[in-house]
């Protein structure tokens, strides 16, 4: 089934005669697999075909993308700043489900503030958290979605 | 305890927005007291709702959006009550969130 | 609007893909989007009667008879993956439609876009 879905995405995005607008839902953690940094390179890959996307979701284990206390050696792979760099220079909304990210200790300013004991965050701009709400808007301005 | 409410010398524990942590801690006693910290005096169809809603969740566990209690409460009492209007009028600051609170349920998650 | 398919594939309790699954679907359903949840894989065994307290874990899956409230009514399970289990639909704790590997396929392809929670 899933080679069904993939062989359905390998000739919409190879094909690239059309113009598509596409939304990339992360739901892979940020270190411990492939998915998040396959997601980074897809959408870079999908923006230089001339083909936009309208936004990420970040959901599951997808939201500790969004920590920004994620250090890393210096001669290291800086993923975190890869997407902010991202975000920046293509304007792509980057959005966190809020309760999956809380779950996982990524907490917004706003989040941190509610709660007297919590003196640090770690969920800042470019990343937004926000609810599921944004995910169906995304999906429903997009032609296409794809999941890492 | 960080945050409680107190209710006949007890000691109620709620998380930092006043919800029950507890579901078993409710009791229909205490259900005036809830409805207190919002403002809301209970009367006859705001019980029904706030009875109606702590079932849900008992069941699905798993507090109805508002989307749902309209359905579910047309679904047994009739469209005169299973709309939104109505559960609007007697819970101002939003049905999902006020009858569960006063039901004694977890506060609902926030990117519903 | 579009549609959504949600397909749930690990078993109830690793991780919080079942619990997530859940919030993704009613969220999703109560801001009008038109959600399908199909089980497959291992997430066919979160289909089964559960005693979660003894783990400490949430019954999330007491929530799969809310959907019907939510306007969530296709909700679909693997033929395949079920007997692959030694299950039958006579097992599973709500209704469902069984389906074949070749009807799977064609319902997916008919969503605007597929999520698979695993």
């Amino acid at each position: 089934m899933l080679k069904h879905l993939s062989e359905r995405w390998g000739v919409f995005v190879l094909g690239g005669s059309n113009l598509a607008t596409i939304s990339i839902i992360v739901t892979s953690p940020a270190l411990d697999s492939q998915g998040a940094y396959s997601a980074l390179r897809f959408i870079q890959a999908t923006i230089e075909k001339g083909h936009s996307v309208n936004g990420v979701f970040f959901y599951q284990a997808g939201v500790t993308v969004a920590n920004g206390f994620q250090t890393v050696l210096s001669d290291e792979l800086a993923l975190y700043e890869k997407w902010q760099d991202l975000a920046q220079q293509h304007k792509i909304p980057l959005q966190v489900c809020v309760t999956a990210a809380n779950r996982r200790g990524v907490i917004s300013h706003e989040d941190a503030q509610q709660d007297k004991n919590r003196h640090d965050h770690n969920l800042v701009s470019p990343f937004q958290s926000v609810g599921i709400g944004e995910l169906v808007a995304m999906l429903n301005e997009s032609d296409k979605s794809i999941q890492f | 305890m960080e945050h409680f409410i107190t209710f006949e010398q007890q000691q109620i524990p709620t998380d930092k927005a006043g919800y029950l942590l507890n579901v078993e801690d409710w009791q229909p006693e205490l259900a005036p007291v809830l409805a207190a910290t919002e403002n809301i005096e209970l009367d006859e169809n705001r019980w029904e709702v706030v009875n109606f809603v702590r079932e849900f969740y008992l069941e699905f566990n798993t507090s109805p959006a508002i989307r749902a209690l309209v359905k579910a409460m047309a679904n047994k009492y009739g469209p005169e009550k299973g709309n939104s209007r109505y559960l609007q009028r007697l819970f101002p600051k939003g049905p999902a969130k006020q009858a569960t609170k006063i039901a004694g349920l977890p506060k609902p998650a926030k990117c519903l | 609007m579009n549609t959504l398919a949600i397909i749930n594939r690990s078993t109830p309790f690793k991780g919080q893909a079942g619990q997530e699954s859940v919030d993704l679907v009613l969220a999703a359903a109560t801001f009008g989007q038109q959600v399908s949840v199909f089980f497959v894989d291992d997430g066919v065994f979160q289909l089964l009667t559960q005693s979660p307290a003894e783990v400490e874990q949430k019954h999330f899956a007491k929530s799969f008879g809310a959907f019907e409230f939510y306007d969530v009514e296709s909700i679909y399970v693997c033929q395949k993956s079920l007997s692959q289990r030694g299950l039958s639909k006579s097992d599973l704790i709500i209704e469902t439609e069984i389906v074949d590997e070749n009807r799977l396929n064609q319902l997916l392809s008919q969503h605007h876009n597929v999520l698979s929670l695993s």
